[in-house]
C-alpha cells in the first residue's frame, strides 16, 4: 500500500529533455503567484495602472519627465555611441574616455537647477578630470579592459 | 607563515581606503553601502582577491557606518538600516548636540562591528563543518529555506515568494551547462537570443543595474529635490562627547549587536529590520525609556550598533553555506566568483589564509571605520552637501566599467546594466522586493542542479522529505518561518508598531 503511494511519486527526467525540466516548474509556479497576486489585488490593479499611465503623461503627481526620460536617453546614447566607437578604436579605452567626458558633462547639465557660469566651468573641469583620471587609473596603471 | 605575507601596507592601506569611500557612499542620502561595493568592484579586478576582499569589506563597513551622519544631521538615513538613529539622533543635533549623537553613534558601530565579527569567527566554520555533509537533496532544501525566509520576512509576502521566483527564473535562461552535468541545450529565450545569452545574464551586470542606475533613475524622476528643505545642522559648538554616556549601556550594547548579527545571519533581511528590532527591544526592556524619540543616547547606541553587527551575521552564510546575507553581501559572491573561488561549505577549509585574512580585514575596517569618523566627524559631515549632479554621472561612468570588465570587454554587459536598471525601476514601482529577486538569481542554478540531480539520482520527490533527519529538520524551519511571518503579520494588524 505504501509503496503504492510512493510511486505516485516516481519521476523520470529524460535527459534530453532536462534542461526543460526544472524552468517548467518554475514557470508555473510564476504562473500561479501572478494570477494569485492578480486575484487578491483586483481592485488596486487597475487603478494603479491607470495612476501609472497619467503620471508618466504628465498628467498628475510629481514626476520629473526631463531628468527621468533625459538620463535613460543619454545612458542609452553613452552605450550605443561607445560600442560604435569601440570600433574607431579598439582594446585602447579612448572610447570610454572621449564618451565619458561627453556624457558626464551633459548629465550633470540635465540634473542642474540653477546655471550660473562658474557652476558651468566646475561642470566642465569634473567632466575633463574625472573620466580621464578613470581611464588613467583603470586603464592604463591596472589594465583593465575598457572599451 | 603564508598569512604574514598578504599583510603588507597595501592591504591596509586599502581597507582604509575603502572604509573612507564607504562612509562617503554611506553619508550621501540615496547611496548605500550596496551601491559603494558594486561601484568599487572594477577596482578589485587589478588587486587579486585578498587585497581585493580589503577593499570590499572596507566600503562595506564604511558604508553602513557612514549611513548615520545624514540621519543624526539631516533626518534622513544615509542608508536603510539607520533608520532608527533619526528618531534620537536628530532630536539632539537639534538641540546643538550633533557632534556628541554622532561620536555615541560610531562607538556603538564599532562596538557592533568587532561583535559580530567575532561571531562570525567561531559560528561561520562550525556551520560550514557541518554543511559539508549535506548532499544534493539538503543543498536544495537549504536554498529553499533561504527563500523562504526572505519571502516570508517581506512587507507583502506574495509579492516576496514572487520576486524570489522571477530571480530563479531569470537565473536559468541560458544553457544548462554541461560543466554542471546538464545536456548544454538553451532554454527560455527565442533563437535570435542565443549568441548573447548562452551563458544566461552575468550577475555582476544585473546587480550594478539594479543597485546602481536604478537609484540614479529614481532620484531622477524626483527631480533630485532637496527633501530636508533645511541645510544640515552645524557641528560646531554643542555639549561635548564623553565615553561616560555608555555607564549602564552594555546590556542595550550586546543585546542590539546580538539582534543585528542574528538578523545579519538571516539571508535577505535588511539592515532596517535589525535596526528597528534592536530599537523596540531597547524601548522594551530598558529601566527608561521615557526619552527615546526625544534624543535620547540609548536610542542611538541601540540601532547602530545592531546595524553594523549585520556586516560580521551577513558573512555568516555566504562563508558557510555560499548563500548571501543581504545585498552586499551577493555582490561579494561577484567578487569571489571574478578570482575564480567559490563560496560555501568548502571554502573556509579550502581557503583558510583568506579565511583569516577576512576575518583581519574586518577587525580592522571597524578599527579604521572608529579612528576615521571619531576623528575627522566634521569634515566627513560636509560630505552630505556634495551635489548629485557632479556625483550621478560618475557612478554611471563607474557602473560602465565595472558590467564591462567583468567578461574582459563584452558589450552586451553593459546594455544588460541598462536592462537591470529599467527593471529594477519598474520593480520598485510596481512593488517587487529586489533582495529577494537578487537572491533567487543568485540561488537559481544551483537549485536547479541540486532538484534535478536529487530526483536523477534517487528517482522520487518522497527523497525530499525522507533523505535524512537533516531534511526533515530543514522542512521543519521551512514551516517555522512561514508561521512565524504569519504571526508577525496578524500581529501587526493588531497592534501599532515602532515601525509605523
Amino acid at each position: 500500500m505504501e509503496s503504492q503511494w510512493l510511486s505516485m511519486l516516481d519521476v523520470t527526467i529524460d535527459f534530453d529533455q532536462s534542461h526543460l525540466f526544472f524552468p517548467r516548474i518554475i514557470t508555473w509556479i510564476l504562473v500561479i503567484l501572478l494570477a494569485m497576486i492578480v486575484v487578491t489585488r483586483y481592485r488596486l490593479l487597475v487603478p494603479g495602472l491607470k495612476r501609472a499611465g497619467r503620471v508618466l503623461v504628465g498628467r498628475e503627481g510629481e514626476f520629473d519627465h526631463k531628468r527621468f526620460f533625459g538620463t535613460l536617453a543619454l545612458t542609452t546614447a553613452y552605450f550605443y555611441l561607445m560600442s560604435v566607437l569601440s570600433d574607431v578604436f579598439p582594446n585602447t579605452g579612448y572610447s570610454f574616455l572621449i564618451m565619458s567626458v561627453a556624457f558626464v558633462f551633459l548629465l550633470s547639465l540635465l540634473y542642474v537647477d540653477h546655471l550660473t557660469r562658474r557652476l558651468f566651468v566646475i561642470l566642465v573641469l569634473n567632466a575633463l578630470i574625472a573620466p580621464t583620471l578613470a581611464w588613467y587609473v583603470l586603464a592604463q596603471l591596472f589594465r583593465i579592459t575598457l572599451p | 607563515m603564508d598569512i604574514l605575507s598578504h599583510l603588507t601596507p597595501m592591504f591596509f592601506g586599502l581597507i582604509a581606503a575603502g572604509t573612507l569611500i564607504g562612509i562617503i557612499f554611506g553619508a550621501i542620502p540615496g547611496m548605500t553601502a550596496t551601491m559603494a561595493v558594486a561601484v568599487c568592484l572594477p577596482l578589485t579586478y587589478a588587486f587579486g582577491l585578498q587585497n581585493g576582499i580589503a577593499l570590499l569589506l572596507g566600503l562595506y563597513v564604511g558604508g553602513i557606518s557612514g549611513g548615520m551622519v545624514p540621519a543624526v544631521l539631516i533626518n534622513i538615513p544615509g542608508t536603510p538600516s539607520s533608520i532608527t538613529t533619526t528618531f534620537d539622533g536628530y532630536p539632539m543635533a537639534r538641540r546643538g548636540e550633533g557632534e556628541r549623537a554622532l561620536k555615541i553613534g560610531i562607538v556603538a558601530s564599532v562596538f557592533g562591528g568587532l561583535f559580530s565579527a567575532a561571531v562570525l569567527f567561531f559560528f561561520a566554520p562550525v556551520l560550514a563543518d557541518f554543511a559539508i555533509k549535506f548532499s544534493y537533496v539538503e543543498k536544495f532544501l537549504i536554498i529553499l529555506l533561504a527563500l523562504t525566509v526572505i519571502a516570508s520576512l517581506c512587507s507583502n509576502m506574495l509579492m516576496g515568494i514572487f520576486s524570489g521566483v522571477l530571480g530563479v527564473w531569470l537565473s536559468l535562461i541560458g544553457t544548462y551547462s554541461i560543466t554542471e552535468g546538464g545536456n548544454g541545450e538553451p532554454r527560455l529565450m527565442f533563437d535570435f537570443m542565443q549568441y548573447y545569452l548562452i551563458d544566461g545574464f552575468s550577475l555582476l551586470p544585473v546587480l550594478i543595474g539594479i543597485f546602481g542606475l536604478t537609484t540614479v533613475l529614481l532620484d531622477a524622476e524626483k527631480g533630485f529635490k532637496d527633501e530636508t528643505g533645511q541645510g544640515p545642522i552645524s557641528l560646531k559648538g554643542g555639549a561635548k562627547f564623553k565615553f561616560s554616556v555608555f555607564k549602564g549601556q552594555l546590556t542595550n550594547l550586546v543585546r542590539s549587536s546580538s539582534i543585528g548579527t542574528f538578523i545579519g545571519i538571516l539571508p535577505g533581511v535588511g539592515g532596517s529590520a535589525a535596526s528597528v528590532l534592536a530599537y523596540s527591544q531597547e524601548k522594551n526592556f530598558s529601566r527608561d525609556s521615557s526619552q527615546m524619540g526625544k534624543g535620547a543616547p540609548q536610542g542611538i547606541v541601540s540601532s547602530e550598533s545592531s546595524n553594523n553587527a549585520l556586516t560580521g551575521g551577513a558573512l555568516v552564510p555566504l562563508l558557510s553555506l555560499g548563500i548571501p546575507g543581504d545585498s552586499t553581501t551577493a555582490i561579494l559572491i561577484g567578487a569571489f566568483t571574478l578570482q575564480g573561488i567559490q563560496v560555501g561549505p568548502l571554502f573556509i577549509g579550502n581557503n583558510i589564509d583568506t579565511w583569516y585574512l577576512m576575518i583581519i580585514a574586518l577587525l580592522a575596517a571597524n578599527v579604521m571605520m572608529f579612528g576615521i569618523m571619531y576623528f575627522a566627524i566634521r569634515h566627513i559631515a560636509k560630505v552630505i552637501e556634495v551635489p548629485k549632479y557632479i556625483l550621478y554621472p560618475l557612478i554611471i561612468m563607474m557602473c560602465v566599467v565595472g558590467a564591462y570588465a567583468i567578461n574582459y570587454g563584452i558589450m552586451f554587459d553593459v546594455w544588460t546594466l541598462l536592462l537591470f536598471g529599467i527593471f529594477g525601476w519598474v520593480a520598485h514601482k510596481i512593488g517587487l522586493e529586489t533582495v529577494p529577486l537578487i537572491i533567487g538569481f543568485i540561488l537559481g542554478k544551483s537549485a536547479e542542479v541540486y532538484f534535478v540531480k536529487s530526483i536523477e539520482s534517487y528517482g522520487n520527490l518522497s527523497i525530499f522529505f525522507t533523505k535524512s533527519p537533516i531534511a526533515m529538520f530543514l522542512w521543519v524551519l521551512i514551516a517555522v518561518s512561514v508561521a512565524f511571518a504569519i504571526y508577525l503579520r496578524v500581529r501587526n494588524r493588531r497592534q501599532p508598531t515602532v515601525e509605523s
